[in-house]
């Protein structure tokens, strides 16, 4: 279906006006470096931008524009692309991932080729599962949730892509960033100065169509899903900023110091890094839960005061924790202790949100056995409590001691993203893309099943076999026989992990292979919709709150 | 819109509770969100107990650990931990441990030591660990050597094979840059003929098989050029640095290829110095521990 | 409270002030003192910032993602202090921008792996490591013995200086000259360089060839200055023990 057609004459003006501005933007950045990452990337923007000139101009007069009647259902077209996106990074994210798993024992593998090796295709594998897959379900989602418990249709019809063409942008410049060798080395910020800057544009347009449209709700509260995702939006925008205050070294050029050094700079990107894992990976999520998991069981929220404790808990606690990546390190001692004793505290609200969900599923537990799609997000549900649980635990400073640097934080890591955030989106997507199809089901129900199980088989084999890999690790490392002689070589530990390694990579497969059949059934029950694009479950009520 | 509860629409006037759910028995907050409702649960005491247990450990360690900034200063805690001393006392514990028997190692009389066999079975498990960290990755796990980098484990050596030497080697290093560091230099011959260093390479290539003419031109070049470091014939022996080329001990090869790339443009192999990174008595361990590789894989010759 | 919130969920500007206010909280602690607390950074009288050659191989060390697989940063652990020696100190990464601290140890750590290791090892480790450790699963970078790329030499000096490193005008104005001479030990620069960075610098053609400059040496370079800017780890540990 032609996206365009759901675009009145004007909001087409007004893309292929920004259409325009893109194209010029990229040709400036292109022109000014003339090589390097910064004019590779200029030249993709440019690409883009002409590209979306062409698809706009050319429906101009095409498509009739859409009826007045669209004001009184909810704006999905954005949400499908985002769930499209979504599914396309899973693939991407995920087969970069399985295959810096296996080079991981087999290094010999590697392409002598720059652009691959292990150093370079790591940040692919996070970004591309973080930002691409994560943010996009998170964007896509946000969407649905927001116009359903809001009652409200999106404040406008032009903004939503904006945010999700621009965003994707900014995935793709730094994927290709660090396959050319362009790299900040801030986990999770990599990206350039100039891609730092583009993301900070495309956020500002996100939180106000998100606050615009929140504004026009028919419903005088906002839904605790809102909470979390207007949480996540606007803290990732603080944390984003600080983190990445940077100088370029020259205007012209991908090249830039960040402002922060040393501790501070330590200090600073671990607030940022595990923020990023408490603003990114949990709060947004737990808006996709608060939503899903109780459309799909049919039930209440088992308890509101609840909710209300979990959020600021979270919003709260979060912030005072990112030391415990620290522990032991030229960082003082205080800022661990404070790093340490919030991260316990932090359990209650993590808990409280994890108990919640699962709460609601009372007196729906025969549903979470018939329905896979309600079964990821029963699933989701608990690993969410169980990587906090994990979480809290390393981050006690005795037990980091050995954690620390091992691939137990590797394990830990896949528990939350492949159990929680993984799990989660899963959940949402097979509710979401039935509806968006105007179908009752997916086109092959079986295939969720399957998938339900290759995801959580895939998830059990990749972190049993890294907690035994880390735990291993990190007792090697510490060993002294009782003559006080450290018992192993560095290089033995490294020897140990093999088996691991080549068991994790086994999982992360079965996982990825449930990921793709994901992708193909969700690609099988659009085609079916035909042109169907807005999913007109719930007649609008058009009247302001506030 | 009211915030009372009692006034919204289906409530109960004097409890305001609504709908009650059939499941749970909990009354909703009467919202509709497409769909999804609240019920209007109490807090579970539970999670309130675990808020304030949580708060009360977390209260224990701002008390007994450094904790809270304030100005230009922090708390100290009534501990008064410092990470610094902490991690000096762990690491003095254990080599106060160690030193029952390494602290024999610091002046060492090898010969002893080497008899001690209930020593060397504690010892050598730590030397050979030292051995991994350190010099591994040069000299091979077992001492095996890689191309470019000397065997320690073939009865065969460049300054001597006893530890006292050995250790000697390992503080100094060879052409590490330390002041008083084994200097050992292969001179490059690139001024002479190509055609004269062709000849010395087949030459010595054949050394080692024996099949080498004494009576030819190279054999006098060779005595000429050479023989100063490498001996007589090449037979070495000199402990100056220089390898014997008659014996199958190789450390760039002895190839025709190899020979001729060492001869154009000589070599200076640099050996590191340990004196800053490991102690006197793991220098003397280490070096028992290497003098005794050959005689494991049976390869001395002596 | 319940009545308080209850009203706050309708106003969405509320909302996203009260989010803001109670997030800011934690980092404003934790961050803020670092920068006022004497104690937290006491750079040492022989500290000095890295050479542009330094500087450049480091650069190479964060485009390959050295860092994916590397810490740098040797814990206040027993452990630690035996395996790779002195606790790092937070002034010896007082001037890098970004710190390389790390979050995984693939690899072993390389604070102080400066002087350990022959520059030839080196090269020769990172052309192949399996040729050196057969079990190694440190991917091969042969295609570091290309010529470096010196033209932001000077400007990435220039630029550190304004964040604060202490390089001054004859440093920054130097730099591609002492980029240079830092890997061709018998040429001219060689003692301007060592005027501004110390006699303690390496001094070498890194990578066996004076003659080309080339990332490896830049790389190599660097790797051999890791706790080699300052003395007072190992000084501070000398002390302790006496
Ligand atoms: C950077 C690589 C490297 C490391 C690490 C290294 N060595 Fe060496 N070692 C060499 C080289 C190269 C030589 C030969 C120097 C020459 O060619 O003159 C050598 C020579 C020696 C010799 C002299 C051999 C003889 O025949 O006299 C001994 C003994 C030795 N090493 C022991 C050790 C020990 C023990 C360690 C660890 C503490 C160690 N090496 C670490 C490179 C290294
Ligand atoms: C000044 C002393 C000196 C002279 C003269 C000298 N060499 Fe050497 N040679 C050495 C030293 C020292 C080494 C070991 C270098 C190292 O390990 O880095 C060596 C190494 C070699 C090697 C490498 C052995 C191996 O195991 O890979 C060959 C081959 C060799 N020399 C041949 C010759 C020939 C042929 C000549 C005469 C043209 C000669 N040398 C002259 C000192 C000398
Ligand atoms: C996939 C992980 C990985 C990456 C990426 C990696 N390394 Fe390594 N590195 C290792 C492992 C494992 C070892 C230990 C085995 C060995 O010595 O090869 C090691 C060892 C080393 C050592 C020897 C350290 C010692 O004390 O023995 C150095 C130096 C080193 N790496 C430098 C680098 C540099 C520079 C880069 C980037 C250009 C890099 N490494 C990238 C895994 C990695
Ligand atoms: C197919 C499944 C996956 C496989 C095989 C896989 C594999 C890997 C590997 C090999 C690493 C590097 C570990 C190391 O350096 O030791 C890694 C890191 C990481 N992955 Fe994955 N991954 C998968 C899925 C995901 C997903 C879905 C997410 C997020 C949504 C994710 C997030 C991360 C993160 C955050 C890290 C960095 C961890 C750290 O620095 O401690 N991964 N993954
Ligand atoms: C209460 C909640 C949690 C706490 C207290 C917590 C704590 C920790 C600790 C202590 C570490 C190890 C730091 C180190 O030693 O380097 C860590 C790493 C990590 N955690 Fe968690 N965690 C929590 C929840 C989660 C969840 C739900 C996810 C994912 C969705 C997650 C993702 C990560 C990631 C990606 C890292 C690796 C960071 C890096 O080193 O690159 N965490 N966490
Ligand atoms: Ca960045
Ligand atoms: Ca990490
Ligand atoms: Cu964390």
């Amino acid at each position: 279906m032609a996206i365009t057609a759901t675009l009145t004459l004007s909001e087409r003006r007004i893309g292929i006006g920004l259409s325009i501005s893109l194209a010029l933007l990229g040709l400036v950045m292109a022109a000014a470096a003339r090589q390097g990452p910064m004019a590779v990337h200029g030249a993709i923007a440019l690409a883009l931008g002409l590209g979306l000139v062409f698809v706009l101009g050319g429906a101009l007069y095409d498509h009739p524009e859409p009826g007045p009647g669209r004001l009184g259902r909810y704006y999905d077209a954005p949400t499908r692309f985002g769930i499209v996106m979504t599914l396309i990074w899973a693939v991407i994210g995920m087969s970069v991932g399985v295959w810096v798993a296996a080079l991981m024992y087999w290094p010999e593998a590697t392409p002598l080729w720059p652009a691959t090796s292990f150093g370079r295709l790591r940040p692919v594998h996070t970004t591309g599962v973080i930002f691409g897959f994560g943010g996009n379900a998170l964007i896509a989602t946000s969407f649905w949730v927001l116009q359903r418990t809001a009652r409200a249709r999106l404040a406008d019809a032009v903004s939503p892509w904006g945010v999700l063409i621009g965003f994707n942008l900014f995935v793709v410049w730094a994927v290709t960033g660090y396959l050319m060798g362009s790299t900040q080395s801030k986990e999770y910020a990599e990206p350039e100065w100039y891609a730092d800057l583009w993301l900070v544009v495309v956020w500002g347009a996100y939180f106000v169509l998100y606050i615009r449209t929140l504004a026009r709700r028919a419903e005088p509260h906002i839904y605790v899903a809102n909470w979390y995702y207007l949480s996540f939006i606007l803290v990732v925008a603080m944390l984003h900023i600080v983190n990445n205050l940077a100088l370029p070294v020259s205007w012209t050029g991908a090249e830039s110091f960040p402002i922060w050094s040393g501790v501070q700079d330590a200090m600073v990107q671990w607030w940022y890094g595990h923020n990023a894992v408490a603003f990114f990976l949990t709060t947004g999520f737990l808006g996709m839960l608060y939503y899903f998991l109780p459309v799909r069981a049919q039930r209440p929220i088992w308890s509101y005061r609840l909710s209300i404790l979990s959020f600021w808990g979270i919003v709260f606690f979060y912030m005072w924790v990112g030391s415990h990546h620290l522990h032991y390190t030229a960082l003082p001692y205080w800022v661990q202790t404070l790093g340490m004793t919030f991260s316990v505290m932090l359990l209650v609200p993590s808990w409280a949100s994890a108990g919640n969900a699962i709460a609601t599923l009372n007196g729906a537990w025969h549903r979470v056995r018939d329905d896979a799609t309600l079964r990821f997000m029963f699933v989701a549900a608990v690993f969410y409590g169980l990587s906090t649980f994990e979480g809290s635990f390393l981050a006690i400073r005795p037990v980091n001691s050995l954690s620390h640097y091992t691939d137990w934080t590797v394990g830990h890591v896949h528990s939350g993203t492949l159990g929680w955030v993984a799990m989660i989106i899963f959940g949402a997507i097979y509710s979401i893309v039935p509806r968006l199809s105007g179908r009752a089901d997916m086109a092959w129900p079986k295939a969720v099943e399957w998938h339900f199980w290759l995801a959580v088989a895939g998830t059990l084999i990749y972190v049993v076999s890294l907690w035994n890999a880390g735990i291993t690790q990190g007792l090697m490392w510490r060993a002294y026989d009782q003559n006080g002689a450290l018992s192993y070589s560095f290089i033995q530990s490294v020897e140990a992990m093999l088996p691991y390694y080549a068991a994790r990579t086994l999982g992360g497969a079965l996982f990825l292979s449930g990921a793709i059949l994901c992708a193909l059934n969700c690609r099988a029950t659009m085609r079916r919709a035909g042109s169907i694009s807005d999913a007109a479950d719930r007649p609008l009520v058009a009247q302001p709150a506030e | 819109m009211t915030t009372d509860p009692r006034a919204l629409p289906g409530a109960d006037p004097h409890t305001g509770n609504r709908e009650v759910d059939p499941v749970t028995g909990y009354d909703t907050t009467g919202h509709d969100w497409n769909g999804i409702k609240e019920l209007n649960t109490p807090f579970p005491r539970i999670a309130l107990v675990a808020l304030v247990l949580s708060f009360l450990i977390a209260l224990t360690g701002w008390i007994l650990l450094p904790a809270w900034p304030y100005g230009r200063d922090y708390t100290r805690g009534l501990l008064g931990l410092d990470q610094g001393e902490m991690a000096q006392e762990g690491a003095r514990a254990m080599a106060g441990i160690r030193q029952d028997w390494l602290g024999r190692f610091a002046d060492p009389d090898f010969a002893a030591l080497a008899a001690d066999t209930a020593l060397m079975g504690l010892s050598m498990p730590a030397a050979g660990r030292l051995f991994g960290d350190n010099c591994a990755v040069c000299h091979g796990r077992a001492g095996g050597g890689v191309p470019g980098f000397p065997v320690l484990n073939d009865g065969y050596w460049l300054w001597g094979g006893d530890p006292e030497t050995i250790a000697e080697t390992l503080h100094y290093g060879i052409n590490s840059g330390h002041p008083d560091a084994r200097f050992a230099q292969m001179p490059a011959f690139d001024w002479m003929d190509r055609a004269d260093r062709a000849a010395l390479a087949g030459y010595v290539a054949a050394l080692p098989s024996g099949r080498a003419d004494p009576a030819s031109a190279a054999a006098t070049l060779f005595q000429d050029n050479c023989a100063a470091c490498h001996g007589e014939g090449g037979t070495g022996g000199l402990l100056n640095g220089a390898p014997a080329l008659t014996d199958d001990a190789v450390i760039y090869g002895q190839d025709v290829g190899t020979v001729m790339k060492t001869l154009r443009g000589g070599r200076q192999g640099v050996m590191p110095f340990w004196s800053d990174r490991l102690s006197a008595a793991e220098i003397n361990l280490l070096a028992l521990y290497v003098s005794r590789l050959s005689v494991e894989t049976g390869r001395r010759t002596e | 409270m319940l009545k308080l919130h209850y009203n706050l969920e309708k106003i969405s500007m509320g909302l996203v002030g009260a989010i803001i206010a109670v997030a800011s909280v934690g980092g404003i602690v934790e961050i803020a003192p670092l920068f006022t607390i004497q104690s937290t950074v006491e750079i040492p009288d022989d500290m000095r910032p890295n050479t542009p050659l330094e500087l450049a191989g480091r650069e190479i060390y964060i485009r390959e993602g050295c860092y994916a697989c590397h810490s740098q940063m040797v814990r206040h652990l027993a452990d630690e202090i035996d395996r790779y020696g002195p606790y790092s100190l937070a002034s010896e990464s007082a001037y890098d921008h970004p710190m390389l601290w790390g979050s995984k140890r693939t690899g072993p750590d390389l604070a102080r792996v400066g002087g350990k290791y022959s520059d030839d090892w080196h090269v020769a480790h990172l052309t192949n490591p399996r040729d050196f450790v057969p079990v190694s699963i440190m991917p091969a970078y042969p295609w570091l013995m290309r010529p470096l790329d010196t033209h932001l030499i000077e400007a990435n000096l220039a630029t550190l200086a304004r964040l604060g490193v202490p390089y001054d005008a004859q440093m920054v104005s130097n730099a591609l000259g002492d980029a240079r001479a830092q890997a061709r030990p018998d040429g001219d620069g060689a003692d301007g360089l060592r005027d501004r960075y110390g006699e303690g610098i390496a001094l070498r053609a890194f990578d066996g060839d004076p003659a080309r400059l080339t990332e490896m040496d830049a790389l190599v370079a660097y790797l051999q200055s890791l706790g080699k800017l300052t003395n007072a780890a190992a000084a501070l540990l000398k002390e302790d023990a006496q």
